[in-house]
């Protein structure tokens, strides 16, 4: 049987990415678990992931089930399937809770082509909102009295609170970051030295999650 | 995130385990392990050793930090030190726990060893929250903590982040002229501490 070569050759053919991926793929997930806002979604890393686990998936069946190999390949897709779908759950609950700010600040992000949502979140929170309003509209708004009807998105609307602390790791050395200072005066800096933790606002440092040079702990 | 989640994390360390089966090298997607040669150490990641072990398949190494000589050093030490000292292992409680709860008959003096690292760990944390509440007291919003583990970090969670957005919040209302240590303090006895 070729199965041998099989496993052997799809993971030559990915082994220069396949470990990166799932590495990748975990930063991503802790970073979106911590974060208290959405962050760029990482869809490429979950696709190439998700490639990957159906062609182990194949070979697997094609071993006998009492096989050693079996057994550990399925623990080792059950974990990272654990990691994706935790990853994906904890975006889409991101997206109900913070459904308005999402949808109108994606709205723009879209326009320039730097979307964080996928298009099916971008659709996900799309209906969602569409489905709470008007369920609000049955239930509640079409019986009061009329000028109490109008459903004002502004004042639905839930903002993530960017100023929550956060702990975080420096993956390099970042120089500079400015620590506001609430009374507008003597606003601080620090330097993340690579390797080094910190608690610190979430605000000032969201970038440097977005592009990868800190990871939240 | 859950405890659970940090142990998963943590499980993705690389530890020795001494098979005694003999089987080809095995290609998984966080990298290729193997062979395995009965009787020959290799490295595997624990949540595979940990299986292994489950299925009697193998013995357990104990890692060179687990040794008793060198577990009682740094309990010495970071009992002297006022600051925390660098653990020989980022996620040192999670390999204990599940390597001890697993393998304990792999590893001697299991109990002794069990009983220092749970000594380590309240030193430890005795030390965190006294750092907490020293940063708290200043009215700081930023803090440095190396050497800190993940599992102890999140042990303080959402305790301190949630203290901080509070102290924030009420700073916020009151907008009245800070006092000049406000955001200059550090966890004092994390790391060196000169970092503002």
């Amino acid at each position: 049987m070729d199965l041998e070569d099989d496993i052997e050759f799809s993971n030559d053919e990915e082994e220069i990415t396949a470990d990166t991926v799932l590495k990748t793929l975990q930063s991503a997930w802790q970073n979106e678990r911590l974060a208290p806002e959405i962050l760029p979604h990482r869809n490429d890393m979950v696709e190439c992931m998700l490639g990957q686990i159906q062609h182990m998936e194949r070979n697997i069946n094609k071993l006998p089930k009492t096989d050693l190999r079996a057994s550990i390949h399925k623990m080792e897709l059950s974990r990272i399937k654990f990691i994706i779908c935790n990853y994906l759950k904890t975006r889409l609950n991101k997206i109900e809770k913070y459904c308005i700010p999402i949808l109108n600040e994606e709205k723009q992000r879209i326009d320039s082509g730097t979307n964080y949502l996928t298009p099916s979140e971008y659709k996900y929170a799309q209906e969602y909102l569409l489905n709470l309003e008007s369920h609000l509209k049955t239930v509640v708004l079409n019986k009061v009295p009329n000028n109490m009807q109008t459903f004002e998105m502004s004042k639905m609307a839930v903002y993530p609170n960017l100023q929550t602390h956060v702990f975080l790791q420096a993956n390099e050395t970042v120089n500079g970051v400015v620590l506001e200072d609430i009374f507008g005066d003597q606003d601080e800096e620090i330097d993340l030295e690579e390797g080094s933790q910190h608690i610190l606002q979430y605000k000032p440092i969201a970038d440097l999650v977005k592009n990868g040079k800190v990871q939240l702990i | 995130m859950d405890p659970y989640e940090i142990e998963f994390i943590g499980e993705n360390r690389i530890i020795s385990i001494i098979p005694n089966f003999s089987y080809d090298k095995i290609y998984l997607i966080c990298g290729e392990f193997g062979p395995f040669r009965a009787g020959l150490p290799l490295n595997v990641p624990l949540w595979l050793a940990i299986m292994l072990k489950q299925k009697q398949k193998c013995r357990i190494v104990p890692p060179d930090w687990m040794e008793m000589d060198n577990l009682e050093n740094l309990k010495e030490e970071e009992k002297r030190s006022r600051f925390f000292t660098k653990m020989p292992n980022a996620h040192y409680m999670v390999e204990a726990k599940l390597i001890l709860g697993a393998a304990g008959d792999d590893i001697p003096n299991s109990a002794e060893i069990k009983t220092i690292i749970k000594d380590i760990w309240d030193i430890r944390m005795s030390k965190l929250r006294t750092s907490m509440d020293a940063l708290m007291k200043s009215g700081g919003s930023y803090g440095r903590l190396d050497h800190l583990t993940m599992m102890e970090i999140n042990s303080v969670k959402p305790l301190l982040p949630a203290a901080m957005d509070d102290l924030l919040r009420i700073q916020m209302m009151a907008k009245k002229p800070a006092p000049a240590s406000l955001n200059n303090s550090t966890f004092s006895q994390s790391g060196n501490s000169q970092n503002v």
